[in-house]
């Protein structure tokens, strides 16, 4: 029993469809019947072209959107809106610019009703963990995009998720910034033992962070195929120069490569 | 030797487009050194005929008469208390209304486009009617000032409101926060700079109504004073209450810019 406690799902997804119902318009599928589940510590990607529904069922799992049927579970309970048990980490700078580091990081906590002194000291704990100490009083507009995001995955952790949900986190980050905290990220989720569900672009990014892959087709979205990563752990800037990380980015790139080339085709059209 | 000159010269703008207080208020004195010797010599070579102009020097004289004779402090006493009354209600009034208007749309689909149609009325027409209702004095200028100055806060309350970042709303709503704790640490705090602008436009306007209050009827004031120079042809007591108008203006203007820098600081990057 205590091995099957061990061994549970943090999170499942039961055939989750998602249909947008727009007035005077046809409706779009977003999302067809997505089964997942991923288990506690686990970290996992999902990649695919734009338009693949992504951001949709990462915006279902977190409460934000209600799905058009089907079910999403944390720890076996269904999920109906926002909920301590998973924080969001955003694509776009989603900082309060009048609040300053440590505030920004205490505003789940806040929001929960913790005793402000309480928070504070939850909230320094994460932002020494995000290597932000020093700047607890600092706003976000005198930080680089790089600490602010790392303000933002903070501020996510600090409510001590079951899973932390990431959308595409580091996509405005230019490329050597996005290296550094791809690998500051491996160390934080090492620390916390959070379970994590990352959506991004980057197929390299998906690799070097995952245990696993979940490639999604597009309109509509759904899971094509899950690619184990066996690459061994603790993982530095090394690995991607290997051979066998080469060889899984391009499997997945090959996945995909038809559906973002229409994808780029449709935009230019 | 030319090169040096240049040289000079470019410190001297470089110190003069800096931030620095000595700056700014060195840029206003030479821009009032600058008006009144233009005006100085135009009143000296070009308009003789003191009816229609006459030099600086003048009407800092009439000015210190009418200080002397206490009429300056009467008439001050009368239009400041009125705009002093009138301008805290109107701003009161402008944020309540704006709330009610971003917050229901029904409000806004059924109040909305009459309160635009009002708005582009040149309300202060309606002053001799408001006269007729509350007679000469505080009243009428007490209302009139409160419904021409309501107008730009409202406006900016409500457009604050609706602009905030929908990130910032999600990212809230992420964290479980209720819609009243989404209006208190979000959408509020990102409408404060957009309110204070409006109070800024709201201060010139105030003063705009009450000189045509007083224009239209009253026994005290600077618009009272105004028109009464103008009748007796007094041009040099008519500039001086001009002037004194213009420092209350500034006043305004450099107060509430000020408060919109504290309050927003992050809005100046």
């Amino acid at each position: 029993m205590a091995g099957d406690a061990k061994m549970a799902d943090a999170l499942t997804i039961e055939g989750i469809n998602k249909v947008f119902e727009r007035t005077g318009k046809p409706s779009v599928e977003a999302l067809r019947d997505i089964n997942l589940s991923i288990r506690e510590g686990e970290f996992v990607s999902i990649v695919g072209a734009s338009g693949s529904g992504k951001s949709t069922l990462l915006r279902i799992i977190d409460g934000l959107l209600p799905a058009s049927s089907g079910v999403v579970r944390v720890s076996g309970h269904a999920v109906t809106q926002p909920g301590a048990d998973r924080a969001m980490v955003f694509q776009q700078d989603a900082l309060l610019p009048w609040k300053t580091v440590i505030d920004n990081v205490a505003y789940g906590l806040l929001i929960a009703g913790t005793p402000r002194r309480d928070a504070h000291a939850t909230a320094q704990r994460f932002i020494d963990m995000a290597g932000l100490k020093g700047f607890e009083q600092h706003y976000p507009h005198q930080l680089s995009g790089g600490m602010r995001q790392r303000v933002n995955v903070a501020r996510a952790l600090a409510v001590n998720p079951k899973i932390l949900l990431l959308d595409e986190p580091f996509a405005a980050l230019d490329a050597q910034t996005r290296e550094i905290m791809q690998t500051e990220l491996l160390n934080i989720w090492q620390k916390s033992g959070t379970t994590v569900l990352l959506i991004t672009h980057q197929i390299d990014e998906a690799v070097f962070l995952s245990d696993r892959v979940i490639v999604f087709s597009a309109r509509p979205g759904s899971v094509r195929e899950e690619i184990p990563i066996p690459l061994p752990r603790p993982r530095d800037l090394e690995l991607k120069r290997h051979e066998a990380f080469g060889a899984l980015v391009d499997r997945i790139w090959h996945l995909i490569e038809h559906e973002v080339r229409s994808a780029v085709a449709n935009n230019r059209a | 030797m030319s090169t040096a000159g240049s040289l000079t010269w470019r410190g001297v703008y470089d110190f003069l487009e800096g931030r620095s207080r000595a700056a700014a208020l060195l840029r206003m004195l030479i821009s009032v050194a600058f008006v009144l010797a233009v005006w100085q010599l135009i009143a000296t070579y070009l308009v003789t005929n003191k009816l229609l102009l006459v030099p600086p020097a003048d009407v800092f004289e009439a000015l210190g008469k009418e200080g002397a004779s206490g009429a300056l402090w009467t008439n001050a006493l009368a239009t400041v208390s009125a705009v002093g009354a009138a301008f805290p209600v109107a701003v009161l009034l402008g944020v309540g209304i704006g709330l009610a208007l971003a917050s229901s749309r029904l409000l806004a689909l059924t109040a909305g486009p009459m309160l635009t149609a009002l708005n582009s009325v040149p309300l202060v027409a309606l002053a001799p009617l408001f006269i007729a209702w509350l007679g000469l004095g505080f009243a009428s200028k007490f209302v009139l000032v409160t419904i021409f100055t309501i107008f730009p806060v409202l406006v900016t309350t409500e457009t604050g409101l609706k602009a905030t970042d929908k990130i910032l709303i999600e990212a809230a709503r992420s964290f479980n926060a209720s819609r009243w704790q989404i209006f208190t640490t979000v959408t509020l705090p990102f409408a404060v700079p957009f309110i204070v602008s409006g109070i800024r436009v709201a201060w010139a306007r105030a003063l705009v109504a009450i000189i045509i209050a007083e224009f239209f009827g009253s026994f005290a004031g600077f618009g009272y004073a105004i028109l009464a120079a103008g009748q007796s042809f007094d041009t040099a007591t008519l500039l001086a209450y001009v002037i004194m108008l213009g420092m209350l203006g500034l006043m305004g203007s450099v107060f509430f810019e000020w408060l919109e820098r504290r309050l927003a600081p992050w809005r100046q990057e």
